[in-house]
This record gives C-alpha cells, structure tokens and sequence, in this order.
C-alpha cells in the first residue's frame, strides 16, 4: 500500500477526531453518547497510527500532526470528573479535621504565634519602649487615634469595611501560605512578624485610657482571625519543610504529597478569614453589650475546638465504615 | 515522576494507558510572559469595568461604602482565583494560555484537578518576588519581577516555577497543526525523472524518511542551496540508475519521492506544487 493511499484511508478519521476534540473542549457537556463511544474508537485508531507511523513511512509533518492529534484527544479522555458533593462532605467533615489533629506543623505554627505574641504582649505591658520598637511611634500614634473613641459606623460603612477586611485579611494569609513554600523559612518570618507586631500592640493598649474601646473591637473576631493565620501559617510550613524532610521521597515527589494535603487547610484557614471579616465588620463596632461580643468569641472558640478536636479526633474514620 | 524518564530536549514523553507514546512540547517564558500579560490586561479590565458598573449603580443611590466593599471583595477574587477558577473550569487554560496556545497539565500529562490549579495559582504570589516599585522613587512596591520563579523554571527540566513543583504540573504547548499530507508536483520534470527510475528499486525506511524531510523543507531553501544538498544522496543514486551526470539531482529526489510515496506517477499532478 503507498504512503498516499494509507494516508487518504486514515485521513477522514484524523479529521472527525479532531471536529470531536473541538466539541468537547467547547465545554458543551451534552456531547450524545453516540459521539462519545465513536470519540474513544477514534482515539484508539489515531494511537495505532501513530504507534505504526514509524513502519507506515508516515512524512515527518504528519506523525508531529498525529502527536498533537493524540495529545489533544487524551486530555479530554483522561479528564477529571468535578467532585461529587458527597466527596466534598467527606473531606471538609472526616479527612480535614483528622489531618489539623494529627498535624505538626499546625501544633509548631500554633506554639510559636502564640508563644511569640503572649512575650511580646508580656514586654510591651512591662516596658512602654517595647512596644514602640517593635512596630514604630506612628502606628502605635495612630492605633491610639483609631480606639480614642468608640467606633460606630453606619451600616452603609460596615459593608465598605467588610470588603476590606476580605480583601486585606486573607491576602496576608495566602501570602504567608505562599512564603512557606521556601524552605518553610518565609512562613515562619511571616507568622513572628505578625505574632510579635499583635503582641506588642496588644501588650501596649493594656495602658491606653482607650483600652476599653480596644478590648470591644477585637474581641469578637480575634479567635477566627488569629487561628486562620495559623492554620494558614502551617499550611505552609507543611509544604516548605516536605522540601528538607522528604521522608525518602525525592524532593518534587515530596513536596506534592505535602501540597495535596496541604490546599485543604489552606481553604480552611480563608474561609476562617471571611467568617472573621463578617464579624469584624458587623459586630465588632456594634453597639452591642461587651457580654454579646464575648459570647461570639466562646461560641467561635468551640467551634473551632469541636471542628479540630472532635471531628478530627483519630479512630473517627474507621466508625464510620 | 519516574526516575528513568528519559528526556533529551524540551519535549517530555507521555505514554498512555493504551501503550502509545506521545510527545508534549514544555512551553518556555517566551510563551509564558506573554499568557501571563494577556491575563493580567484582562484581570485589570475587569476590575475597573466592575468598579465603573459599581460606581454608577451604588453611587447613584449614594451607597458609597457597599461600593468600596463590593469592589474590594471582586479585587480579592480576581487576584487570587481568577486563575484558579479558570484553569480547574477550562482544563488547564486561561484566556491568555489559549491565546498562546499552551495548557497546563500535571506531570503524568494528565489534566489537573481544581486543587493543583488554586494551588499554582496562589503559589504564584511567592514566584512573582521580587517586587519593584513602578517607578522610582514610588513608595509601592507591586511590579513583579518573577526572578524566583524564573530561577525556579531554568533549575529543573520541566520549566516548572515553584507552583507547578508543588502542584504537580507543568505547562506544555498545544499547538493544532493542520493535518500535513503528501506533496504533490506540478513540475512535469519530476513525472519525467520519476519514469526513468527503475521501477525494482525499493526506498527503504531510512530513505524514505531523508526523502520527506527533503522534500518539506526545500520549499524554504534557494536554488544552489537545494542542489548543494541534493547533490549529496543526488550522484550516487545517479550512478546507481545510470542516469547521465547532469541530471538535476534536485527534481531527481522529488521524482523518487513521488514514486515511492504517491505511487504511478501518472495518477495524479493537480495539487500543492
């Protein structure tokens, strides 16, 4: 058979494949099973022609065409499924909070944050200076300005502050996240750096006439806000330190593992931050008794404990089967 | 991730579950700069038309706050799921990825799942560093240089910035070549020679294959250039079909390619020329 014939007879086969491929990255899910069926049995033709291209005497331009052809039709045929919703209950409800309990890095990211921000609260409620050497005059100035009345903003202002702490708070929070990634080094410089900056400024207000006002505001949001930096913080760690530690893996094999594991926490730790921001903006400034404040801080407390500690507690996944 | 992966040039080799292997070609920065200044042209255009709709619909009434928080909640979308949305929904690319025809896939050559696209997408933040300051003297510093993930991308074979180690992927092009088939001569001396070869001889694979090559790419080449390298393959053959020495080796290589490749040379002379 010549090379001519060979390629005519094969030609229309390439050719449908190919319009199928463009139906299927249409995005179009409706794509008849007729379609589908005839899509797979083309797809096995155009790997027995490429796998014989060789023998065939196939010209050069052809077989990369038949590269091309066969990639393309493999990334629709190998294409995930999205998840299902009961996959998504399963790993928010069971696989997170097992993995937060027996985690780490979230145990080295929660011990420091907290370890370095109650010192730095401890020097800057002992010695004035501290404070102001940490985080510098003006800010403590302007800290100062920001409590020196109470705060009650129109709720037209609540939704402009809202949007501002979705767009500040969890932006740091990633970028810590993303700075773990070298070496684990980056997170950590991220989460003393905000650990000791919230210390000192925490430790300084103690003696403020307006320490009052303060207290108000950040109770309500302080739990979620504190512990998404955390989680977030570990998330990256996790990830950074899986480059030194690899457990035998090699490096790139070792950082993927750790990167499955470690998205999940990351989703966590923003949606923590978003449930913060609503409350940062909504109740925080409220007018509402210290005591309403203060409850919305234990009851956020134990959710986060019961999330953590009683859905994650080991043992939990075997039950359930 | 196999360790006896072999791979010689920037294509890395895929092989299927139907035993077929094929090759994907990894894209370089100069591909990606440009997918990645495409996205952030249609990332900034989007901000500001949302902030231009907001604006006139919430200013008009006079909510002036729910404006500013709106706008912030979009900026913080599109700047940190734009691309993760997209790549989980598109398959691995964005408008900027399909303009320059490339896809990201995991290292398998599989498509990525929606975890490796956040994933890849947020880790950006740390291959964008450092930043500089737009201009001089400008307190803000949000240019980013990509000087990590550049790096990142020339340490390993696979182009991968420190996002696609993690997530496992890579970014590979996805060029749609048109089918290219057999070519065809209008030149009548090509049918000429092609008689007056033996009709015994039998073009090997090796040959074969030196004779497409051939004659794909003589379109490009001069004149004296075509016969310099035709002259090569040109003279033994002429020896060996007892053709005259000045035979035109060039059209002599076209007449033995259409002879082994489009068979009697009389059947058919219409076509790309």
């Amino acid at each position: 058979m010549r090379v001519l014939e060979r390629l005519e007879s094969r030609r229309r086969h390439w050719q449908e494949l190919e319009q199928l491929c463009v139906r299927l990255e249409g995005g179009s899910r409706k794509v008849p099973a007729a379609h589908v069926s005839r899509f797979a049995g083309l797809y096995r033709s155009a790997c027995a022609d490429l796998a014989l291209a060789d023998a065939y005497q196939l010209p050069p331009a052809t077989i990369q065409y038949l590269h091309q052809l066969v990639g393309r039709a493999h990334n629709q045929l190998y294409r995930y499924e999205s998840s299902r919703a009961s996959g998504w209950y399963r790993e928010v409800f069971v696989d997170v909070p097992q993995r937060l309990f027996a985690d780490g890095c979230l145990r080295l990211a929660f011990a420091i944050f907290w370890g370095v921000f109650l010192l730095c609260l401890f020097l800057a409620w002992r010695d004035a200076d501290f404070a102001a050497q940490v985080v510098g005059k003006e800010s403590l100035m302007s800290l100062e300005q920001q409590f020196s009345f109470s705060y009650r903003p129109q709720a037209d202002m609540q939704a402009g502050m809202a949007g501002f702490y979705i767009w500040h708070n969890p932006t740091i929070g990633l970028r810590c996240f993303a700075f773990g990634m070298l070496a684990g080094i980056g997170g950590l410089y991220e989460t003393v750096f905000n650990a000791s900056a919230l210390g000192a400024e925490f430790g300084f207000m103690i003696h403020s006439p307006n320490a009052d006002n303060f207290y108000h505001f950040v109770t309500a949001h302080g739990p979620f806000e504190l512990t998404a930096i955390v989680l977030l913080a570990a998330a990256g760690m996790r990830l950074g330190f899986s480059l030194i530690d690899t457990h035998g893996y090699s490096r790139a094999d070792s950082v993927y593992r750790a990167a499955q594991r470690s998205v999940p926490v990351m989703a966590v730790g923003v949606v923590l931050f978003l449930l913060a921001a609503g409350i940062e903006a909504f109740v925080s400034p409220s007018s509402a008794p210290y005591s309403v404040k203060a409850g919305v801080a234990i009851v956020s407390i134990v959710m986060m404990l019961f999330y953590i500690i009683v859905l994650g507690y080991p043992g939990r996944r075997e039950q359930r089967k | 991730m196999d360790a006896a992966r072999k791979q010689i040039d920037t294509s890395v080799e895929i092989v299927t579950p139907e035993n077929i292997s094929f090759r994907y070609w990894l894209a370089g920065p100069s591909r990606r700069l440009p997918a990645y200044l495409i996205d952030v042209l249609i990332q900034v255009m989007v901000v500001v038309s949302a902030g231009q709709v907001l604006g006139s619909v919430l200013g008009s009434v006079g909510l002036w706050g729910s404006f500013s928080g709106l706008f912030l909640v979009i900026l913080f979308l599109v700047h940190w799921f734009y691309g993760a949305i997209l790549e989980a929904v598109w398959n691995g690319q964005t408008p900027g990825k399909r303009a320059m025809h490339i896809r990201v896939v995991t290292v398998q050559g599989q498509p990525i799942r929606a975890w490796q696209a956040v994933l890849r997408n947020v880790l950006r933040a740390v291959d964008c560093m450092p930043l500089a300051p737009v201009a001089l003297g400008m307190p803000e510093h949000i240019l980013p240089l990509f000087m990590v993930g550049f790096v990142a991308t020339s340490l390993n074979d696979r182009f991968q910035r420190l996002g696609d180690l993690a997530a496992g992927t890579m970014v590979v092009v996805e060029e749609t070549s048109r089918m290219a088939g057999v070519l065809k001569f209008r030149d009548e001396r090509v049918n000429e020679i092609a008689e007056s070869i033996p009709p015994s001889f039998q073009v090997n694979r090796t040959l074969g294959l030196a004779l497409s090559l051939y004659v794909q790419r003589r379109k490009a080449l001069s004149r004296a250039r075509r016969l310099e390298i035709a002259r090569h393959l040109g003279e033994a053959l002429c020896q060996r079909f007892n053709l005259p020495p000045t035979t035109d080796h060039d059209l002599l290589l076209c007449g033995l390619y259409q002879k082994a490749f489009l068979g009697s040379p009389s059947a058919e002379t219409a076509g790309v020329g």
